[in-house]
This record gives structure tokens, C-alpha cells and sequence, in this order.
């Protein structure tokens, strides 16, 4: 029997755990060129908000060891844009789509949710309270549990289909911050957002990105990520977990479902290899067989702890 | 049929052409046949010292589409370890990747203008356009380098039978000075025929290029560079501000602009 790679979260089922991470994957037409988007259990959209953004002067990215910085700055097409232009091309393709939803107040997040709760094509919200709180002084949503909370609560009000809360991993406690969200009413968590970084030439004393500072990524953050999905999986929280950091093979995948993942998103990866996804669902299927497992769901939080 | 192929591939020819300067052939290359002049590839080097691919222009293809020829410079750590690869090793490219030159009208004079690490793009696009019939005294090939060691392909270039400009800083080889001194000659020399520029090389040639676009009213493209993370447009890593606002991604945009548009 060849084994089965079907996962579920909350009551939605993906054909397989592996999604493509937001702002990894634009939204979506590009990756279509390299292959089927059919290979993929979703893909998560670059993060939409309420108006189109530009995002931060290049340069915009930097090369770190094992890994890269960026501060893209959310540049986006807007939901306006979104809808008429982007959501056309998703509603053809045979893939779940999470759509990633960002601002700089609530409101903006609460009505980003609310047009594409008309959007049938959108299957789930993906929130991304990684972002400045310009109401709270820049203090960033997912900083605070009451903020946290809140958002996540408000957006729920006004999208019918399930909401996912991707987490900041700088925080303090990211199990509070999780257990904030689920009170909000999460119905999954994707677990981490990129980690506060920088890098400075040192020919020119300046910062190798204009904003000064980014969001580290790629393998280097990986075990960071796993500690933290690690973490959140055993404070007994209801939501299911999508795993993200650093996901570049199989064993990778294999390592965060362990931990407790549910399903798994694919990030800087793409950039180096962007069939990635393809090669890890091939991979998968083969480990489960030679591990003599049925289902991809027999992984989860099945690691041997000490 | 996917439009980018990821493929793994051999290095069939490695060439040491001078000091700091390589030519590598891949092979066998899909797609390879369906590059055009302006394309470029994004190679992954066989290594985890660097994170990102490397974008190299394509400079040859050969006609049965097999092989893939890019022309590179040592300039960092990723480029110093392309050279160091050898013959046999296998590496990892997206091809083909970004916009191309627009094919001028066979009256047309064609001014391609290549400084230093930026002529291999110029050199596609000549054999491309003498192979569709493009008259070859028609095409000016301007090439600017510090010095006689920078002026790589001589022969090659000479081979093509295309009216050949090398131009060095210290006057090592060809005419001494900047490139765009025997560009401008040949522009006021012309005689009410119609003209096209294209460019590849350092900004402040590129700048220079443009400037004589606009001075003598002669339309062309440049072709530009930035950090490419992911090279096929999902990460908005590589964007240069627009003239008229806003910015653009160098990799599926690009890298090729008409002159005016980008903000360099
Ligand atoms: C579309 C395009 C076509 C190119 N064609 C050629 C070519 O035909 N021949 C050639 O020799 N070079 C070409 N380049 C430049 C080549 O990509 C860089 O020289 C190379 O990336 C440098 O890598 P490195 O690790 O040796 O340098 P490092 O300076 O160590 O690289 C650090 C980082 O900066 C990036 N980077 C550094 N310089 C450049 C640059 N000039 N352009 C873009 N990214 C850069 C690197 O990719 C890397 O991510 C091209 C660039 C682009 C964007
Ligand atoms: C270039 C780039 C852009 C990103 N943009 C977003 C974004 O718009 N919204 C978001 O929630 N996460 C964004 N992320 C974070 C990723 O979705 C992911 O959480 C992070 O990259 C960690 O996964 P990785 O190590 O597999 O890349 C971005 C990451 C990168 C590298
Ligand atoms: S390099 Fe990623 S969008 Fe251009």
C-alpha cells in the first residue's frame, strides 16, 4: 500500500502537509511555471493588505550563513488588486489557498478578512501579527497576548472559515502568545514567523538593508523553530500546528511533525531549489514506507522525548 | 510543460579565458534552446557557504540546444567557488529566467555596448541577430575594459564580422579612453540613418549610455543587475525604484529596460 499523505486541519483536508510559505511564493503564478500547484497540500499568499503597498527601498535582502535576512516591507498588491487580479488565477488551481493577512491597524486586518470571506476560492486566513500596531505605538500585534487576542477574535467575527495565527518567534514566551490566540478563537497556529536580524558591511559601516534590520530565515533558524513548535504542541493547546523554519529536505519535515507539527511551510527553500515541495512529498512517501507507516499523520508528536 | 526548468547539469567546458575571467559550458540544458539574447540562468552553487543562486547572463547557445555557455568574473565568494569547479562536477540552474532584447529592424544600425563583465549578454545578441539575417556591417560591437587583459573573446567577436570597438581605460588594446567616446563618434558620424543601443556594463557606463540616447534621440535598452534571491519573481528581493514610481523586480521585469525607465 503506498502510504497516504492526507493531513487535516481544522476540518479541512490538504492532499498532502506541505505548503509553500508567504512571501515565498508571490501569489502563486510564478511557482505555477515550475510546477503543478496540484503538488502542493496549499499555498500561503504573500501577505494582503487593506491598501497596496510598496514595501522598503532595495537593498531588501542579505546573505547570512546558512540563511538570509529580509525587509521586504510587505510590499503587496493590496486586497483590492488581490481580488480582482490574483484571485482569478487561485480559484483554477487544484491547491488549498491560505491567504496571509497583514496591517497596520485592526481595522485594516478586519477588513482585508471580511472581502475575502466573499472569496469561496480562499479556504483559510493565515494572520500575520508579526506587524506594528500603529494604534499600540508600533508594538507589534503578536507581542502581546491581549493584542493577540484581540485580533485574532475580531477577525474571526467576520471570516466564516478558519483562521490561522502565525506566530512571532521574538517574544518572550511564545506559549502564552499561543495560548492568547487560541482564547481568541485560532483554529491553527504556523509556527515561526522570521527572527529579528541584522548584518552590517563593515567597508561602509552601514546595514546591508535599508530598513536596518530584518527577518532571518532559511536553515539556520530551524532549530529555533522546532524548540518553539516543540514547545507549543506540549502546553496542551487545542489548534493544530504548521511548522515553518528552515525546511529545506524530508527529514526536516519529519523533525517538526515529530515535535508535533500537523502540516509544514516551505520558505526561503523555494528560492534555492523551487521544486522543493515536489521533492520532499516524493521523499516523504518513501520514508513512510521504509518506516513501515500508513499515514504522514502517525508522525505527529511522536518524537521520543528523554 | 513547466516554463522554467529546474534541472541539474554538467560543466562540459571550462575555459580560463584571463586573469579572474571563465567560461563554462553546461550540459545537456532544457530550455536551452528557448533562451534568448538578455536571459540569464540562476545557478546553485554545490555548496552551503553561499545560501542564494548566482545570475549569469547567457552568452552562447549552441545550435542544437544542448548547451549553455555564461562568461563569468570572480568578484566574491560564490563566483570563487564556480572557479574553482572543474570539468564532470554538476550543478544545479533555472533556465531561462527574465525578459529579453527587443529585435531591431534589419535597417536599423545596432549599437551594443558591452563594458567589462557586461559583454557577454551584447555577444548573444549579435550572433542571434546576424543568424535572423541582420546585415553584420550594420552591427557596432563596443566593448570597454580597464585593460587588454578585460577585453576577453577577441577572436570571436572578431570571427562574427561585426564592426568591432575595443576601447581600454589605459589604452593596453584598441582605442584608449571610455567606451562611450567611439560610441558617440560613431552616432554623429551616421548619416540620417536609423539607430537602436543596447547596453550592458557598470551603472555609470549605462548612465553615460542613456544620456547619449537622450542627446541624440536614439531609443535602446540597457540590461541591469541586482541581488537575486529566489531569480523568478516570488520574493521581491531584486526590485530598482521606476522612474515613474514604485519599483520593479529585475528578474521577471528585467533584466532588460527601455533606456529612461529605471532609476539607476
Ligand atoms: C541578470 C544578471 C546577469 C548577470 N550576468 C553576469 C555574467 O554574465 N557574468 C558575470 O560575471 N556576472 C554576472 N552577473 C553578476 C553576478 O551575478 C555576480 O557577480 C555574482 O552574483 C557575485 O557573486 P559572489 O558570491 O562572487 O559575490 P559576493 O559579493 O560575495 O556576493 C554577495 C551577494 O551579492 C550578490 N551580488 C554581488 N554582486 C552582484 C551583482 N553584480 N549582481 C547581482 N548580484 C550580486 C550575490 O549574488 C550574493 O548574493 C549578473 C547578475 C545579474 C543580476
Ligand atoms: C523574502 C521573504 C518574505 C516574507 N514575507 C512574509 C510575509 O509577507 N508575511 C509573512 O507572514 N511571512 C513572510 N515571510 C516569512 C515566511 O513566511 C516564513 O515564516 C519564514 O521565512 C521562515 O521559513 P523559512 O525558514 O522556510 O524561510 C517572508 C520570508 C521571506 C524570506
Ligand atoms: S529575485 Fe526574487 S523576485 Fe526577483
Amino acid at each position: 500500500m503506498t502510504p497516504d499523505l492526507k493531513v487535516q486541519l481544522a476540518g479541512i483536508e490538504f492532499a498532502n502537509p506541505i505548503m509553500t510559505a508567504s512571501g515565498c511564493c508571490g501569489y502563486g503564478e510564478e511557482l505555477a511555471g515550475v510546477f503543478p500547484l496540484s503538488k502542493l497540500g496549499a499555498l500561503v499568499t504573500k501577505s494582503i493588505t487593506l491598501k497596496p503597498r510598496l514595501g522598503h527601498p532595495p537593498p531588501r535582502t542579505a546573505e547570512t550563513a546558512s540563511g538570509m535576512l529580509n525587509a521586504i516591507g510587505l510590499a503587496n498588491v493590496g486586497i483590492d488588486q488581490f481580488v480582482a487580479e490574483k484571485v482569478p488565477f487561485l480559484a483554477t488551481q487544484k491547491t488549498r489557498i491560505i491567504v496571509n493577512v497583514a496591517g497596520s491597524k485592526l481595522q485594516e486586518y478586519i477588513e482585508v478578512a471580511t472581502r475575502l470571506d466573499d472569496c469561496e476560492v480562499v479556504d483559510m486566513i493565515e494572520l500575520n501579527i508579526s506587524c506594528p500596531n500603529v494604534d499600540e505605538g508600533g508594538m507589534e500585534f503578536g507581542a502581546d497576548p491581549k493584542m493577540t487576542e484581540k485580533s485574532v477574535a475580531a477577525v474571526k467575527k467576520v471570516f466564516s472559515r478558519p483562521v490561522i495565527a502565525k506566530l512571532s518567534p521574538n517574544v518572550t514566551s511564545i506559549v502564552q502568545i499561543a495560548q492568547a490566540a487560541e482564547q481568541g478563537g485560532a483554529d491553527a497556529f504556523s509556527i515561526i514567523n522570521s527572527l529579528v536580524g541584522t548584518s552590517i558591511d563593515i567597508e561602509t559601516r552601514r546595514p546591508r538593508l535599508t530598513n536596518n534590520r530584518g527577518g532571518l530565515t532559511g536553515p539556520a533558524i530551524k532549530p529555533v523553530a522546532l524548540a518553539m513548535v516543540d514547545a507549543v504542541y506540549r502546553s496542551g493547546c487545542r489548534p493544530p500546528i504548521i511548522g515553518i523554519g528552515g525546511i529545506a529536505d524530508y527529514r526536516d519535515v519529519v523533525e517538526f511533525m515529530l515535535c508535533g507539527a500537523s502540516a509544514v511551510q516551505i520558505g526561503t527553500a523555494l528560492f534555492i531549489a523551487p521544486d522543493t515541495p515536489v521533492k520532499i512529498a516524493r521523499d516523504l512517501k518513501a520514508y513512510l514506507k521504509r518506516t513501515k507507516l500508513q499515514s504522514v499523520t502517525e508522525l505527529i508528536g511522536k518524537v521520543k522525548r528523554y | 510543460m513547466s516554463k522554467i526548468a529546474c534541472q541539474d547539469t554538467l560543466i562540459t567546458k571550462k575555459r580560463h579565458l584571463s586573469q579572474d575571467y571563465f567560461s563554462l559550458t553546461f550540459s545537456p540544458v532544457s530550455r536551452a534552446n528557448r533562451c534568448v539574447p538578455g536571459q540569464f540562468i540562476h545557478l546553485l552553487l554545490p555548496s552551503t557557504d553561499v545560501t542564494f543562486r548566482r545570475a549569469f547572463s547567457v552568452a552562447s547557445v549552441s545550435e542544437d540546444g544542448n548547451e549553455l555557455e555564461i562568461i563569468f568574473r570572480v568578484v566574491g565568494r560564490g563566483t570563487t567557488l564556480l572557479a574553482g569547479l572543474a570539468k564532470g562536477d554538476r550543478v544545479n540552474i533555472l533556465v531561462p529566467l527574465g525578459n529579453r532584447f527587443t529585435i531591431p529592424r534589419k535597417n536599423e544600425r545596432v549599437l551594443l555596448i558591452g563594458g567589462g563583465i557586461g559583454f557577454p549578454p551584447m555577444m548573444f545578441l549579435a550572433s542571434r541577430l546576424l543568424a535572423k539575417g541582420h546585415p553584420a556591417d550594420k552591427i557596432e560591437f563596443f566593448y570597454g575594459g580597464r585593460s587588454k587583459d578585460d577585453i576577453l573573446e577577441r577572436t570571436r567577436i572578431k570571427k562574427l564580422g561585426v564592426r568591432f570597438h575595443p576601447v581600454t581605460e589605459d589604452g593596453s588594446f584598441g582605442e584608449k579612453g571610455l567606451v562611450t567616446q567611439p560610441v558617440e563618434r560613431v552616432i554623429s558620424e551616421a548619416t540620417g540613418e536609423k539607430m537602436r543601443m543596447y547596453a550592458c556594463g557598470p551603472e555609470p557606463m549605462l548612465k553615460a549610455v542613456e544620456a547619449l540616447g537622450v542627446k541624440y534621440g536614439i531609443p535602446g535598452e540597457i540590461s541591469v543587475e541586482a541581488p537575486m534571491p529566489c531569480g523568478f519573481g516570488v520574493c521581491l528581493g531584486c526590485v530598482l525604484p521606476l522612474k515613474a514610481g514604485g519599483y520593479t523586480r529585475v528578474c521577471t521585469d528585467g533584466p532588460v529596460y527601455p533606456f529612461g525607465e529605471v532609476v539607476l
